[in-house]
This record gives C-alpha cells, structure tokens and sequence, in this order.
C-alpha cells in the first residue's frame, strides 16, 4: 500500500512542526533551570527528529545521539573543544563519581554532568515518543494537549511568560493535529493521493488555521474572570507574608506604582495587637500621583533618629487625654518598619534599637546598629489625637493660599488628569464651605453615588486611561486603594493638601471562652488597607476614610455650643471600636453566624468570595456528572453487596435487568428488536462465560414462562456478580 | 417414557439420515405437524423436498401419499370418487390420494384453481364431502404442498385467501457443496429412504400434539406478536398484511417450536425465528416494493429489528 506515510515531503512538514512544538518545550524549562546552551540542545532534538525521519537504522542513530551528547558535555565542562585523552578521561571519572553517588543513594552528590545526561536522556526518550506518535500512531492530540497545559501552568505558577508561546503553539498544534487526522482519514479510507491533490487538502487547513488566529489575535478580548489562581491556591498552603507581594494577593506591599487589579482574601496572620480600642496601624504615606498609582517624590529632610523611650515626633499632635494609652504588637510576619498609631508617643524595643523616621513617608525603621531590623514586638505609648470641632469650623478656603510650600507635593496633580475628575470634585463640594466641610463632602460620596466595594473583577487601566477617572466614571467598584486614591485625588484638585496612607485596620477583636470581648486584637493579610490624611490649615493633618464598610475616623473634640454643632452630629459616634464587619473577616463571621442575619451575611460571603464560590460549585457539578458518566465503574462495587444480601422472588428479576443496564453502560448494547438470548449468547462470547446464557434462561423461565418460583437467585448470585464485575473492569 | 424434546429430535435426527444439512427445514416441518399446520415448500425441483415428506413419514410410521399436479387433474383426482358399481347396485366411494397422514402435493400451481381449492379445503377442515357424504380424513393430518417459483412459467399463482390456509412457508434451498458431496456419497450404493424405520408411533404424535397446546404463551409473548402482525398491516410497502388467523399460527408454530427445543414456555426468540416462515405468504406486497426489490421476508426482518422485544414482566395487567 503506497501509504500517506511514504510521502517524504508530507512526513517532512509533520516532522518541522513536531520540532517546533518541542522547540516550544525546551524553551521555558532552558529559561526556569537557567540552563545554557540552548541552540545545541535544540540541535540534538534535531539531528534526533531528522534521523527518526530518514529513518536511520536505531544503531547508527544512537552512536550519532551518544557522541553528540560526549561532544556537548566536552565542550560545555571543560576547556577543551574537542575529544582528547583528558576530556574523556575527565568524563570517566565523573561517571564513576555519579555511579557511586547513585548507589549510595546520595542524590545530592550528583554532578551538574551527570543531570545534563539525564537531560539528554529525557529529550531522547521524548524526541522518540513522538516520533512513536506521529509516524505510527498518527496522532498527536495528547501531546498537543499536554504542552499546552504545560505552558498554561508554567505561565501563572513561574516567571516564565507564555503569552506568544502559547499563540504559537496552538498554531503549530492545530497544524499538526489537522495534517495527521488528514493522514489518518486517508488510511482508513485506503486513498493513494499525489503530493498535488494533498496540497489541495491541506491549504485549506492552513488557511484556516491562519485566518482564524488572525481573527483571534484582532478581535477583543474579555478579562480573565479569575485573574490570577495563585494567591488563592498559596493561602490554602498556609503561606503569607509579605515579600514581595505577589499579584492579586491582599497583603502589605512595597510597590503602589501601579494599582488596580483583583484580590484574593488571604487570611494569613501579619500580628496581633493588645490595645484598648482597635486602631489604624500607619505604615508609611505616599505623595506623588501618576495616573497609574502612588509614587515617593525626592527626600525633603534627613531623617531623624530616636531612642527606645524617646518622644517621637510626627506630624500629629498626641490628643490631650490625661493618661497615654499602651499597645503592645506581637509580629506574625516580619516587617522592617513599625506599625504605629495615631498620636504615637514613644516606642519600646530591645536596647540597642533605635528608630528612624523619615519624614517624607512618615515611614518608622527600627535600626540595629544600623542595620535594618525586623521587630517581633513592639510596645508602644499614645495618645490619639483630637481635633477642635472650632479650629475645623475655621479652616476657610482662602487659608489654603497662604500654605508653605512643603505642601505643594502633597497638591500634586498629573497633567494627564481628565478635567471631569476635577469637575466631579468641584461639584461635589459645591456647597461646603470649609475645608473641613469639603473633606467631608469628598468622603462620604462614595457612599451615596452607587459605589460598591469589591475585591474582585477590579480592572488594572489601560495605558491611556487614569485609575481614578476609571474608577469614578467607568467602573465604581473597587477596594481601599480605588477609594483612597480618588478622594486623595479630588481633594488636591480643591488645592487641599492631601497624602495617601498605608498600613493595617483595626482587625478582628478577639472573644475569650465566654464570649466576652478582650483586648486583644487580630490583624491579618487581609486588613492591609489604604486611606487618607488631609491638611486642614491652622489645624494640622487628619485622618479620612473614604473606603465603604469601613470606620476609621478622627476624634473630634465638641467644643463648640451645643446649638451649632447639629450639623456635626452624625459625625461624631464614628469610632473604630468594635470589630466591624470587614470585608474578609465576613468569611468566618458567616460561618459562625446563627439566626436572621445569616441568610444575608451568607449571601455576601457569597458575593465577596464569587470565584471561590463558583469554583466550588462548578466543582462539585463536573464531580457529579463525572460520577454519573462513570457509574459503570463503580455502580457494581455498589450492586453487588446490596443484592447479595436481598431474597425474594422479585430478587433475580431485578438484579438481572440491572445488569442489562450496566452491560448496556459497559459498551454492549443491546439492539430494540434483539432478544435477550441472543443477547445473552453475543455477551457470553464476548467475555468468553456461559454465565449470561444461563442466568438469561433462568430470567425467561421467569419471566415468559411465569414460573418466578423455581428461579433461586442463591444459586444464580455467583454467576451474576461475575458478570457485573466483568461491566466495571 | 421420553420427554417430548428427546422424541422430537430422535425424530429430526432419523429424517436427517436422508436429508443432509436441513435441520433447519426439518425442524420447521415438525413444527407445523404438531401444530396442526401444512406447509408450503416453495422450491425448484430435486432438492429433495419428496425425500423429505417421505422421510418424515416413515419416521412417525404414517401413511405417505403424493398428488402430483398437472393442469388437467381434477378435483375428484384429489379427494376420492364414488364410482357406480353394477355387482352391487350402488356406488362405491374410491377414496381420493387424499385420505392419508401425510401428503406431498407436489407442484401444486400447476393445476387449475378448482383442484387446488379442492385440496385446500381439504386442508382446513381435516376432512371431506363427496356427494353429500362428509367423511374425516385420518389422524394426523399433515399436507406438504411444494409449488414452482411464480415466475416459473404456466403456473396458476394461488390466491390470497388459499395461501393463509398454510401454517408456514419454507423455501428448501440448495445444500451446499461439502453437502451435496455427501449426498453423492450416500446415494452411490443404497437409497437411504428405504432403510428408514419409523422412531415413534402415530400416537406418540398425536400425543405430542395435544402438549402443543399445553405450551405457556405470556402476555408478554401474545403482545409481541400482536404488534409484530399489526406492524405488517402499516407498512407502507404492504397491501395486505398479517391476518388474525396470521397471528395465531405464530402463536401455535411458537409453541410447537418450544415443545421442540424442550421448553414448556414460548420465548421472544421462538416467535423471531418463526415469524418469517409465517409472516411470508401472508404479506402481500404493493407494487412499488416489487420495483424496489423489497420482499415479504425483508420487510418482516426489518419489523423484527425495530420491534421492542419485550424483556419485562408486563405490571398492572
């Protein structure tokens, strides 16, 4: 038969295309291992391919592989570029070092040589599996399916990035899997084409698989719905911290240059916190806006240092309260800076440690002999600060042109601005009339404007597009960082001096056994949050919270008369105090909720936690069908007892219908107007009994001859618990 | 006292010394006898459909008769004559080749449409009338008609209503060449038929035939049939399909079939296996199936295929 494998110049396609997807292969694992040479590994799975092709006798070819792997580790692990006495004698004696690593079980006293060979060997023994494939088999799905999980799993768990990679391998995958179903086809069908009708047949398939990637490159794309797995996957492993926090995970980073994108809850324990009330933990602030994110402008003053026990002076005044109030903060995570509250006093360590402040980011580094430290915990003395209602009531606007220039970073504003963000801001603010008045109005109109707070489905912007215009007009939905940064934003567009802030929230109070509130508090990853301070002339700096759901405010001293300050009321009750419900403790809150408000808060859990909750449920759909699709294989292990142990007439009768269904399930079917003897007699053959013919003339006796009473199913179960085990093998 | 599986095959098994490699047709013809049925062989000549009857007769020790019919046999040819008879002044009934236990009609479309009545009458009522005299025709009773293929020239087809009278309709075939061998081999020295000793009595089979009707048909069995007959009558290639009477030779041939294979229950495979023999004379086609070379036989095969046999104990009934 002059088979579409003797075509040389079909065979020769095929065996480019197989390179291709190998070379595609060889690429991230040479970049990941950070392994050299690449373009002669390439050449060895070459020479290998293109000796497959013409069809080298196995002999010739493995003496060709096996000098061309001696050359490489000549050249790649000794001076020399060819074989001499010494090289060989060098890789003679590295082999025996292997070999006595290996039989000592010593795996790592094995040679970088010796893991090249092992390389080698694995690109021979795949170079021949798919040689196997596509010039026998015919087939290449698997291993077209395989590299593309290959490379999708490479792309989101590693650094590799595979986003041409894997445009080229579908392209080179649909080829190949096109030309060998072609090939297949023609075999089966016993056709003998020319290379000309071939190219008939083929150029379609390459104009189609050309045009629909085209398509498929131009067209629009949707936006991942679950962006990124591995936060998600690394916070069952119980892995946090903050590092350098990986995309998408809630934690406390270092980088803000470009904010946006979605979150995964990460419950992972940064510190627990013994303090009265729960506080906002500053970390650092930021003050140059880029339209993508937060940047730190140049470093205005040196920073000062401090000692254990020194009043540290920030840019907040300790409120007047007779008594200083402690905290103490035991670290989880470690972190080379300290959380402080507002109104910072004094902070205690170990005695060698002293403190850095950097003015510019308000930004505290424990030093130990100058040398960064990370604390394990932390004492701390304050006083949280409280603002004259009166002062706020006199913070005019014209006071705003008289500021020092130090403010002006903290007016910054990029160019590129859309000029609808200043409007909104302008006319949000419209009819307030103080600074004080205006702050406000910018931060409660998130509340009021169809705002929404969520971790996911949060759009990173494009390159022409502004993160707050986006977030403002576009999609109005988002987490801290969107909210913070639009008020920080519109409020600089006012003139007010305004700086955006990092550090943690309150976090979780904890309850002893009783159920009785402690003092203790609990922080996680998921805490990590962003807000605001703002300068309010004559006043100072204070603190806002513009992010919906969450409570932190400043104190605000109400020392005006009793008949002015109506407009103030609602204001003043905003403390952080008791453990709101924050966005990822509701997880836990919802499973230990009891009576009406679960339903709610278990739709919100639901809401909040859409891809984990769709997973599950997908999940737990596909297992279903997966079992029902299979219930071939495990249905007789279920049958089996349960009809062993039934008696009765009606027993036999059943079991034996049941087994028609699984034979049925098996593969067997049994045509309409087949009866079951015949049945019976092509199952017998087929598994090679006599037990089918015999239980089926025992089921008509049965059933036709109306005789039920003489069938005993005791001496039938054997025969039938055969069979129906046979169904599931 | 044999059970009536091992009479039957010991009967099969002694026609087969003369009739190499019909068991087929052999047992068929056996399942008609015992229901009470005839047969109609419908064969080219010299493949041994004498041999057969003749065979089956000696076997169960009946009288063999053989009518062979030409265009100008009469009707009195068949059933017998009262001949005047002067020594005695009166008339004396001949009796006709009729009068027997098993009959070969031999080429039965050949004769004209009155003899053939005469012998399907015959047939249907186990007996016969002459000049006012009815007279029963001994026990058992079993007629083989054989006829040309139709499109044999000079034949005279038999109606609708006459075939219906035949329980089955058996086509005999050539035997195949390792077969005819034999047939040589064995008809070299001796003629086999005349060795052949008869295995069971005339009244074991009538014996037989009385457990015939004693052979349980469920109601799953009666319902497939039905719908099988019905089927027939729908089929837009049929002009005339499955009568009742159609259906209850199923049913009896089925039993027959089951006492045959030592079962005292009819199964969905005894009705399969004799629905083309019934079903086959009893189709009578339109004349597009002829242009489309659809025949009886294929159309009752494709009725068997998409019928559901039934394989449940009918509920609620």
């Amino acid at each position: 038969m002059n088979s579409i494998r003797k075509s040389k110049a079909f065979m020769a396609i095929l065996y480019v295309l197989v390179f291709l997807l190998l070379a595609e292969w060889l690429t991230p694992v040479i970049t990941l291992t950070d392994t050299g040479h690449k373009t002669l590994f390439l050449v060895f799975i070459g020479i290998s391919l293109a000796m497959a092709y013409f069809q080298v006798h196995w002999g010739i070819s493995a003496l060709v592989k096996t000098f061309y792997i001696m050359w490489f580790l000549i050249l790649g692990y000794t001076d020399t570029t060819f074989f001499s006495f010494e090289a060989l004698g060098f890789i003679l004696a590295d082999l025996r070092v292997n070999l006595e690593a290996l039989f000592a079980q010593d795996w790592a006293d094995t040679t970088d040589i010796f893991r090249t060979v092992l390389f080698f060997s694995l690109l021979w023994m795949a170079v021949y599996l798919i040689h196997y494939w596509v010039s026998f088999r015919l087939s290449i799905f698997l291993f077209y399916i395989l590299t593309v999980v290959f490379i999708a799993v490479l792309d989101t768990f590693s650094p590799y990035n595979g986003d041409t990679a894997i445009i080229r391998i579908m392209v080179i995958g649909l080829m190949l899997a096109g030309l060998l179903h072609l090939a297949r086809w023609l075999e089966s069908h016993r056709i003998n084409e020319t290379i000309n009708r071939l190219a008939a047949y083929t150029i379609p398939l390459f104009l189609m698989v050309a045009v629909s990637t085209a398509l498929a490159l131009y067209l629009p794309k949707a936006g991942p719905v679950w962006p990124d797995p591995v936060p998600y996957i690394t916070s069952f492993s119980g892995e946090g911290g903050p590092g350098p926090a990986s995309i998408g995970r809630i934690g406390y980073g270092v980088d803000d240059s470009e904010l946006g994108g979605s979150f995964m809850a990460d419950n992972t324990l940064a510190f627990r916190a013994e303090v009265e009330d729960g506080q906002y933990w500053k970390v650092e602030t930021k003050d140059t806006y880029t339209t993508k994110g937060w940047e730190l402008s140049e470093p205005v003053a040196e920073p000062v240092l401090y000692n254990n026990g020194d009043l540290i002076e920030t840019e907040f005044q300790p409120g007047s309260e007779e008594e200083s109030v402690n905290a103490v903060l035991e670290m989880e995570l470690e972190f080379p800076f300290v959380l402080y509250p507002y109104g910072i006093e004094t902070i205690q360590m170990e005695e060698e440690i002293r403190y850095s402040y950097t003015p510019i980011d308000q930004k505290i580094e424990p030093m130990l002999n100058g040398a960064p430290y990370e604390p394990d915990a932390v004492e701390l003395q304050f006083n949280e600060p409280a603002y004259s209602l009166t002062g706020l009531r006199e913070t005019t606007i014209d006071k705003l042109a008289e500021l020092p220039p130090e403010f002006d970073r903290y007016k910054q504003l990029p160019e590129e601005l859309p000029q609808r963000v200043r409007d909104l801001a302008a006319e949000i603010t419209a009819d307030s009339e103080t600074v004080y008045d205006k702050a406000r109005a910018v931060e409660n109109y998130f509340e009021r404007d169809g705002f929404e707070y969520s971790l996911t489905d949060i759009p990173v912007p494009e390159e022409d597009q502004d993160y707050v215009d986006q977030f403002l007009f576009e999609t109005k939905r988002g987490y801290c960082d969107n909210f913070s940064t639009s008020m920080v934003v519109m409020l600089r567009s006012l003139d007010i001096p305004a700086r955006w802030v990092k550090g943690f929230n309150e976090g979780e109070q904890l309850e002893d056994e009783n159920g009785i509130e402690t003092d203790v508090y609990q922080i996680t990853n998921n805490n990590a949050h962003s807000w605001v301070e703002a300068y309010m002339p004559d006043v100072g700096w204070m603190l806002f919270e513009p992010t919906i759901g969450f409570t932190g405010s400043s104190q605000i001293d109400f020392d005006l008369d009793i008949e002015t300050s109506d407009s103030e009321e609602p204001e003043t009750p905003e403390r952080p105090q008791q453990p709101e419900l924050e966005e990822e403790d509701e997880a836990a809150a919802a499973a230990e909720a009891r009576g009406p408000g679960m339903w709610e808060r278990l739709g919100e859990y639901v809401a909040d936690n859409r891809g984990a909750v769709l997973f599950g449920m997908v999940a737990s759909i596909l297992a279903a069908v997966l079992l029902f699709v299979k219930r071939q294989k495990w249905l007789p292990k279920v049958l089996v007892p349960y009809y062993r142990r039934r008696k009765g007439e009606q027993t036999f009768e059943k079991a034996y219908l049941r087994l028609l269904k699984q034979l049925d399930l098996y593969g067997i079917k049994r045509e309409d107007g087949q009866t079951l003897m015949s049945y019976a007699r092509y199952i017998d053959s087929f598994f090679g009994t006599k037990e089918m013919t015999r239980l089926t003339a025992s089921y008509e006796q049965s059933v036709y001859g109306g005789q039920p009473e003489t069938v005993e199913w005791s001496e039938l179960k054997e025969s039938w618990e055969n069979l129906i085990n046979r169904t599931s093998s | 006292m044999m059970n009536p599986k091992e009479q039957l095959s010991k009967v099969i098994d002694n026609i087969e010394k003369v009739i190499i490699g019909k068991r087929d047709i052999v047992e068929l013809s056996m399942v008609a006898m015992l229901s009470h049925g005839h047969v109609l062989l419908e064969d080219v000549p010299g493949v041994g459909k004498t041999m057969l009857v003749r065979a089956l007769a000696k076997s169960v020790g009946a009288d063999f008769k053989r009518i062979q019919f030409t265009p100008d046999l009469l009707p009195s040819d068949v059933v017998g004559v009262s001949i005047y008879n002067p020594k005695d002044m009166e008339f004396n009934f001949r009796p006709g080749p009729i009068m027997g236990n098993i009959i070969l009609a031999d080429e039965i479309n050949r004769t004209s449409p009155k003899t053939q009545s005469s012998l399907l009458e015959a047939m249907e009522e186990a007996s016969v009338t002459i000049d006012g005299v009815t007279m029963q025709i001994p026990k058992p009773f079993f007629v083989m008609a054989t006829q040309n293929p139709i499109e044999y020239e000079g034949t005279y087809p038999l109606p609708e209503a006459q075939l219906d009278r035949f329980l089955l309709k058996i086509k005999m075939g050539y035997p195949t060449a390792k077969e005819e061998m034999e047939v040589l081999n064995r008809s070299q020295f001796s003629t086999p038929i005349e060795d052949l000793e008869s295995v069971i009595s005339l009244e074991e089979l009538l014996e037989l035939q009385r457990q015939v009707k004693n052979i349980k048909v469920d109601d799953t069995i009666r319902s497939y049939i039905v719908t099988l007959a019905r089927q027939t009558r729908n089929d837009p290639y049929v002009y005339l399909g499955v009568s009742p009477r159609g259906s209850i030779a199923l049913m009896k041939s089925a039993q027959a079939y089951a006492l045959l294979k030592g079962r005292d229950f009819v199964t969905p495979d005894d009705v399969q296996h004799l629905a083309k023999f019934v079903f086959g004379h009893r189709i009578m086609l339109r004349s597009e199936a002829r242009y489309d070379g659809i025949t009886a036989e294929e159309i009752t095969e494709r009725i068997l295929t998409k019928t559901k046999v039934p394989v449940q104990r009918l509920v609620g009934q």
